[in-house]
């Protein structure tokens, strides 16, 4: 049996008419599209060390100097950013989309407002967005001077 | 596998990567073996960038890899991501091309590539293991 698939991806991206939630689920795709690409480069980037220090030390200094500029703290902040968001946001999916810590059953009652979608939701991502905002503040200070807050 | 099999399992490494992932990161900042330390630490001469410690300089990063337990943490954290990431992969995938048949050629395919990563991941953890070239 063959679904059609109408609007495509690029109706991820348009949470206009839901709110936070299709936000969220939105990045967190693209958060985890970008990181798995990421991980692909990472074990390529890694396995280098096989061939010596001076092959390493070279690929390391590319890196974090990708044609010639500083950007290499800008990428690893990025990837920061996105790791954080993906792992918070992921353990709040698994809390709220697997029914856990949520409210007894009830019968629905005009105008029919999921609770499952309040409460403990809200608390959570609010929760997510202040663990993102102690860890990447904390991972962005020691990536781009090194000092352990 | 059931489909839902399959969503139980990426739930289960999700969390499994957090574990591990955040060991990964400690490891790269306060657990490092360099003394100090930084990421990359760069002679002085401006202009020339010359990698001369630092984490990611090639005798700490070694040092990693020598270590049985860091080997272990890195071999499991690439299992459970290359599982996560893949799956995941599929799941985007088989929404944007819905239907059987394409769900069979997206899932040979990304097993294909997934078998290839995980292979050059851990020949990089097994051979550093072992003492590298």
């Amino acid at each position: 049996m063959t679904i059609e698939n109408k609007k495509g991806w690029i109706f991820w991206f348009n949470p206009f008419k839901y709110g936070t939630d299709r936000w969220m689920y939105a990045l967190h795709r693209l958060t985890g599209i970008v990181l798995g690409l990421y991980l692909m480069a990472h074990v390529w980037e890694t396995s280098n060390i096989l061939n010596g220090p001076v092959t390493w030390n070279k690929i390391m200094v590319d890196l974090d100097y990708p044609f010639g500029v500083h950007y290499g703290p800008y990428i690893l902040s990025a990837i920061l950013i996105a790791a954080s968001y993906h792992a918070l946001n992921g353990i709040r999916l698994t809390i709220v989309e697997n029914g856990l810590l949520l409210p007894k059953p009830y019968r629905p009652e005009f105008p029919y407002k999921p609770k499952s979608l309040k409460g403990l939701n809200n608390v959570l991502k609010l929760a997510v967005a202040i663990f993102m905002l102690v860890i990447c503040g904390i991972g962005i200070v020691f990536i781009f001077t090194g000092a352990i807050v | 596998m059931r489909e839902s099999q399959l969503m139980f399992l990426q739930y289960l490494t999700g969390l499994l990567v957090v574990v591990f992932g955040s060991f990964h990161f400690l490891l790269i900042s306060v657990l490092s073996p360099s003394p100090d330390k930084i990421l990359y630490a760069y002679s002085g001469t401006s202009g020339a960038h010359v990698l001369v410690g630092g984490t990611l300089f090639y005798s700490w990063v070694r040092a990693v890899y020598s270590s049985l337990i860091w080997g272990s943490v890195l071999e499991l954290l690439l299992t459970f991501l290359v599982f996560h990431v893949f799956n995941g992969f599929r799941v985007v995938l088989s929404e944007i091309f819905p239907g059987t048949r394409a769900d069979k050629i997206i899932t040979y395919a990304l097993v294909i590539v997934a078998l290839v990563v995980f292979i050059w991941g851990s020949r990089t953890v097994v051979l550093a293991l072992n003492g590298g070239f």
